[in-house]
């Protein structure tokens, strides 16, 4: 420091590396995942460099930010990010942490209009495009040598939508986002793209803490409705007056779908998810809307719109269709996460549907949902109970439906009958492994996860 | 026709005085009683047919933000009418309550009570604060802090609650569940 040079003030982005002794935790030869994977702090720092710094992550809904400086404040792994309307319309999104010492130049969780982003450390002033425009009082600029035009708040590397949804990735190598929903875009219009006018968040987000590894609620989201008949009775009991129903002939539409990790378990029963929001109305709603899905979506998928599902887009981005809730698991060390979640309804319906969305989901899937209550026991439980040595060296049993890979040719993807099955979990964490073990795309995107070839099986109407 | 949005109308220059303020004090710290006990369909019992009950989620949000840290219609803990607290009772009395199975220990603690009138004889607006203790298991605690605005309504010698405003201190939930009403 004596020596006193220029600083190099360009973003860095880490390359990832290879970790193969951590992707061999998996055992697809026993569909068995060590649980190491769930509590040892090696493997979650290996995770932030090699999944959350690489992965396409949730950001926001393009309805959150409409107009030139709208932002809101969100993490990606444990990097806080702001993402932020442009001028142009586009969309940005910049680490929230000053050049200068590091602090954050972002406090509050969103806003309206902002012309900036100031530090209350030493007053630097950050445009909405992360330059920096400004420092308090005239120090820098009397100093010769200060390049003020070189600094900047570090932009994420890539931003893209689909369709509302808006995603970022800290590494600038990555494949487009279309590439990496590869046609599992064909699950996702389900929610996204039933209704010609689009979707939207209803305002604001609930947050809350639960003291579990993140992998455990995003492999629930991914294809695990088994434990809605166990954990979910009592919320059943109030809401429907019944269990949970997934007998014998619960499976006979139902599917899952794995594509890159990604995976979507559902029905085909049209309405299952929405009844369990307890509003009749909102049921006729959904039937009322079925022939213009269809229409749109072909009939297998129009029947998938409010049907019983659940689907987790790698890593941690969850949704279940049908009860519209829509969530991040953001990781907070191995035993930790902060779970973001919002409601998503279509733009064009009366208020007072998307009034019911708001409510059912407040009244299952939140904190103080009749549903989500149970779950987060479990997930802490699942991960507290790796504390024992001993018990820590148990093996995982993820080999539920082994045998019932179908081809399903009009079915993008790796295709399992019925939905009681471990097979999404599988490939979960077999794209977990991947991540673990491959330092480039090629590998990444040509691996056992990848989609098999299959004709395509019809795209929604534009 | 209350509504969670609006403010409580409390007229601050009248104040409920002697009995008809210890009678307003008792009914809070009776349904706290209650809830301490799980005892929902006790609590429920206090509550009037009509009662808007509202814990919307707190933003943190610069100070000239003309939102606020909350807004009525968007995402909340609660925005319930009887029929939806009636909902969550019934899963609270199902054995499958896992959350609740073993039981949860809970101390609803409630100070700082204010009660006055309001321009509608029949009811009276209430403020308090809370803390909330809930602990379960071995040693898994979870600790909620805010305030309260009430609507009590007259009934007999006692009241009803008939609306309930409660807003937490907590940007980001502290807990892994929200199993208890506040």
């Amino acid at each position: 420091m004596c020596k006193a040079g220029r600083p190099d003030m360009k973003p860095a982005y880490p390359q990832a590396g290879s970790y193969p002794q951590f992707a061999d935790l998996v055992d697809t030869e026993r569909s068995q995942v060590d649980r190491k994977v769930f509590h040892d702090e090696a493997i979650y720092q290996a995770e932030l460099r090699q999944i959350f710094g690489r992965a396409w992550l949730f950001l926001a809904h393009e309805s959150q930010i409409p107009g030139a400086g709208d932002f809101v404040r969100t993490k990606m792994g444990e990097d806080d990010v702001i993402v932020v309307r442009q001028r142009d319309g586009k969309i940005g999104a910049f680490l929230n942490s000053c050049p200068h010492r590091g602090n954050r130049v972002c406090m509050v969780d969103a806003g309206k209009k902002a012309r900036g982003f100031i530090c209350n450390y030493h007053g630097w002033s950050f445009g909405i495009d992360g330059r920096l425009v400004g420092t308090d009082g005239k120090v820098y600029d009397t100093d010769p040598d200060f390049e003020k035009h070189a600094i900047t708040l570090t932009p994420v590397a890539q931003v893209a939508s689909y369709k509302g949804l808006v995603f970022g990735t800290f590494d600038p190598n990555a494949p487009s986002l279309a590439d990496w929903f590869g046609p599992f875009t064909w699950y996702l219009d389900v929610m996204l793209d039933n209704d010609p006018e689009g979707t939207e968040f209803i305002g604001g987000c609930i947050r809350s803490e639960i003291e579990c590894n993140w992998k455990f609620p995003a492999e629930n989201f991914v294809g695990d409705i088994l434990h809605a008949y166990w954990t979910h009775q009592s919320g059943a009991q109030a809401i429907l007056g019944g269990g949970v129903d997934l007998g014998p002939q619960y499976d006979e539409r139902a599917f899952q779908a794995s594509i890159y990790g990604h995976g979507i378990e559902t029905n085909l029963d049209k309405t299952g998810n929405t009844k369990t929001l307890g509003y009749p109305e909102l049921v006729d709603y959904v039937f009322s809307q079925y022939d213009k899905a269809k229409d749109r979506l072909g009939e297998t998928r129009a029947r998938m719109v409010g049907a019983i599902s659940s689907c987790t887009v790698f890593p941690n981005f969850s949704f279940l269709p049908g009860q519209a809730t829509f969530r991040v698991w953001q990781p907070k060390g191995p035993n930790k996460i902060e779970l973001y979640t919002w409601t998503l309804v279509n733009k064009s319906m009366p208020e007072h549907i998307k009034e019911l969305y708001r409510r059912g989901t407040m009244m299952t899937f939140s904190p103080g949902g009749v549903f989500e209550m149970d779950d987060g026991e479990n997930w802490e439980y699942c991960t507290k109970a790796n504390e024992g040595w001993v018990t820590r060296h148990q093996p995982l049993h993820y080999a539920l439906g082994i045998s019932s890979k179908i081809d399903a040719p009009d079915l993008p993807g790796h295709i399992h009958r019925g939905s009681l099955n471990d097979a999404n979990q599988r490939y979960f964490y077999t794209r977990w492994a991947e991540f673990m073990r491959f330092d480039n795309w090629s590998d990444l995107m040509t691996a056992e996860t990848a989609p098999p070839a299959k004709a395509a099986p019809g795209v929604a109407a534009e | 026709m209350l509504h969670v949005k609006d403010p409580i109308g409390a007229n601050l220059d009248r104040p409920l005085a002697g009995e008809d303020f210890r009678a307003a004090e008792r009914f809070l710290y009776t349904e706290a009683r209650l809830l301490d006990a799980e005892n929902y369909t006790g609590w429920i019992a206090l509550v009037d047919e009509d009662i808007r009950y509202w814990m919307p989620g707190m933003e943190t949000r610069r100070r000239d933000d003309k939102r606020g840290p909350y807004a009525y219609g968007e995402m909340a803990y609660f925005d319930d009418t009887y029929a939806e607290l009636k909902v969550r009772v019934a899963r609270y009395n199902e054995p499958s309550a896992w959350a609740d199975n073993p039981a949860t220990r809970h101390a609803h603690i409630i100070t700082n009570i204010e009660a006055y009138e309001t321009n509608d004889p029949t009811l009276v607006a209430v403020f308090s604060c809370f803390t909330n203790v809930r602990n379960r298991n071995e040693k898994d605690q979870d600790v909620i802090h805010g305030r309260r605005e009430d609507v009590l309504r007259r009934h007999g010698a006692g009241f009803r609650l008939a609306l309930r405003r409660i807003f937490t201190v907590h940007n980001v939930l502290l807990s892994k569940n929200l199993n208890t009403f506040l």
